[in-house]
């Protein structure tokens, strides 16, 4: 009911003229591939989904073969796992202002610090160039949710039975080897599985950008979350903005379609 | 295993503590800045840690900015969220779990309910907010709770169906064996052995309704029903921004879910993943 409703009640929206009513067949479907604000919007999102799940997926990945390997006291183990637990807890909007308390040219603590590694330039705007606005966003995602790699892969290689990764050292295999043969095999279903959680999460990603950039500047992080706020709650256009969430919807469905049996043996 | 150290091991603890100082310093800089009175927040260079530490900002933005009140409008809807939440996850997850139910039914349930967790919120939010409008529901606290109560279900289902996978069904049969009816089985028997799993369940459940943002932006608009993400959202949008009171509601905001999934670390990955990941630490 909370969900099919609303999902009618879209569909009934996005057949509609905005302001004067009416049925509008596909009217607001078709508008979507004249807008140019939205593929500036679709590129800005692409971009932010790339870098920030490409960088956690590759920092988390070779933290957590590197923790395994090296890190074996249990004391050590448990302080690395509460404090990638914290990031992740941070409610966004928290987060989002701690990183601008950060960024603020005025009163923020990394200028000073870059002052004080021998930078004395013009103080760096982390938020009002669109390069370092994508840069201040994508570390907030990256800050939050590498630990959410790490913590997932690290507790797939505990899975690796600790016999074969000592034939393999009786073999000679040398480190990456051992990488390439025994742990990404081992860690495959579960990189697919953090790829379609962050990919997705990333793809709707609101808070954070919210209280760093609200998209700016100009439209330079104004992904795709962002967007549709505009236009359904600053410019009240639900029925345009109904036609692109079932696109979102769409896209959503396609992907959960093609790798939802691999999140879970109980959906397999 | 390697049972020499790993001449690497260095490597890893430096790129450890460099990598603490990083996840705790955002942390840090918060807390020192809503330490800070005003006249502080404008020395040059910022000073890292505040010279005349006071609770000033807290003050003036929970008693004077009135913040208090979306602080108790956030704990009215956390708790009624997780009490609802779980009394309608109980409903749907024991019957999956313990009685005779299609295995296609079961599993298209709950596939079904894994697939919600990818809907993003901006588009469901449209149609809600047109219907709430609609139903006089708009910037009601009821509201907040119903959604927040959808959209938990499908991980709190998730994580009790684990639990109660977990515990035999032979314990119940004894029960049920001895006399006792299902009802009977169900409160005395299962409940008491299912409740670290409730405990778990409404730990995550309270603070991700705490950390909600979107929906609590669009569809609450006055005290009456504002959240307090909404107060910490409310000075980002200040024309002069007064960084020390942001910076006090920032700590509170952050506190509450950090404390209470410190609690229940043991739970927060498997939640986020949907049992996916089973970990122990």
């Amino acid at each position: 009911m909370v969900v099919v409703y609303p999902m009618a009640y879209a569909i009934a929206l996005s057949l509609q003229y905005y302001r004067v009513g009416g049925f509008a067949g596909l009217h607001n479907f078709a508008f979507a591939f004249q807008d140019r604000l939205l593929g500036a919007s679709l590129r800005a999102t692409l971009v932010y989904i790339v870098i920030a799940v490409g960088t956690e997926v590759l920092l988390g990945l070779a933290l957590a073969v590197a923790v395994q390997r090296t890190i074996r006291s249990a004391l050590g183990r448990t302080l690395t796992y509460l404090l990638f637990i914290i990031p992740m807890v941070t409610p966004p909007v928290a987060a989002g202002v701690s990183f601008r308390l950060m960024y603020i040219p005025e009163y923020g603590i990394l200028n000073v610090l870059l002052h004080g590694l021998g930078y004395h330039g013009k103080p760096v705007l982390w938020m009002s160039t669109p390069a370092m606005a994508m840069f201040s966003v994508i570390s907030v995602d990256v800050w939050q949710w590498m630990p959410f790699v790490f913590l997932v892969l690290f507790a797939g290689l505990q899975a690796v039975p600790p016999d074969v990764v000592e034939a393999a050292e009786v073999d000679g295999a040398g480190g990456w080897a051992r990488f390439r043969q025994i742990d990404l095999p081992y860690l495959r279903p579960l990189l697919l599985l953090v790829l379609v959680f962050r990919v997705t999460d990333a793809l709707r990603v609101f808070d954070p950008v919210q209280v760093l950039t609200m998209g700016g500047p100009g439209a330079a992080t104004e992904f795709l979350s962002l967007y549709l706020y505009k236009i359904a709650f600053k410019f009240s256009n639900l029925n345009y903005a109904s036609a692109l969430a079932l696109y979102i919807v769409l896209v959503v469905s396609v992907i959960f379609a093609l790798f939802g049996r691999y999140l879970s043996e109980e959906v397999a | 295993m390697a049972h020499h150290r790993s001449p690497w091991r260095g490597v890893v603890l430096v790129a450890l503590a460099g990598l603490a100082v990083v996840y705790l310093f955002p942390f840090v800089w918060l807390l020192s800045t809503s330490l800070k009175p005003t006249p502080e927040l404008y020395t040059q260079p910022p000073t890292l840690w505040p010279v005349h530490p006071s609770l000033d900002a807290y003050r003036a933005a929970l008693i004077e900015a009135r913040d208090w009140v979306l602080l108790r409008n956030s704990l009215v809807i956390c708790l009624a969220t997780v009490l609802l939440t779980l009394a309608l996850a109980l409903l749907i997850a024991y019957p999956v779990t313990r009685l005779p139910v299609a295995p296609g039914f079961r599993r298209g349930l709950l596939s079904w309910l894994l697939s919600l967790r990818f809907l993003p919120s901006m588009v469901v939010v449209i149609p809600i907010f047109a219907t709430l409008r609609v139903v006089g529901l708009y910037d009601r606290i009821l509201a907040l709770v119903i959604i927040y109560t959808a959209f938990s279900l499908p991980f709190a289902v998730w994580m009790l169906k684990g639990f109660l996978l977990e515990i035999p069904l032979e314990v119940e049969e004894a029960a049920l064996a001895d006399g006792a009816g299902r009802w009977r089985a169900f409160f005395q028997i299962l409940l008491p052995m299912l409740s670290p799993g409730l405990l778990a369940a409404s730990v995550i459940t309270f603070a991700l309704a705490w950390s909600e943002f979107l929906y609590a932006l669009i569809l609450t608009a006055t005290p009456r029903s504002q959240t307090f993400t909404i107060a910490v959202w409310s000075f980002v949008t200040e024309f002069e921004i007064i960084w020390n009171q942001m910076a006090a509601v920032g700590v509170i905001s952050a506190l509450v879910p950090v404390g209470l999934l410190l609690l229940a670390r043991r739970y927060v990955v498997s939640a986020l993943t949907f049992g996916a990941v089973r970990e122990k630490a």
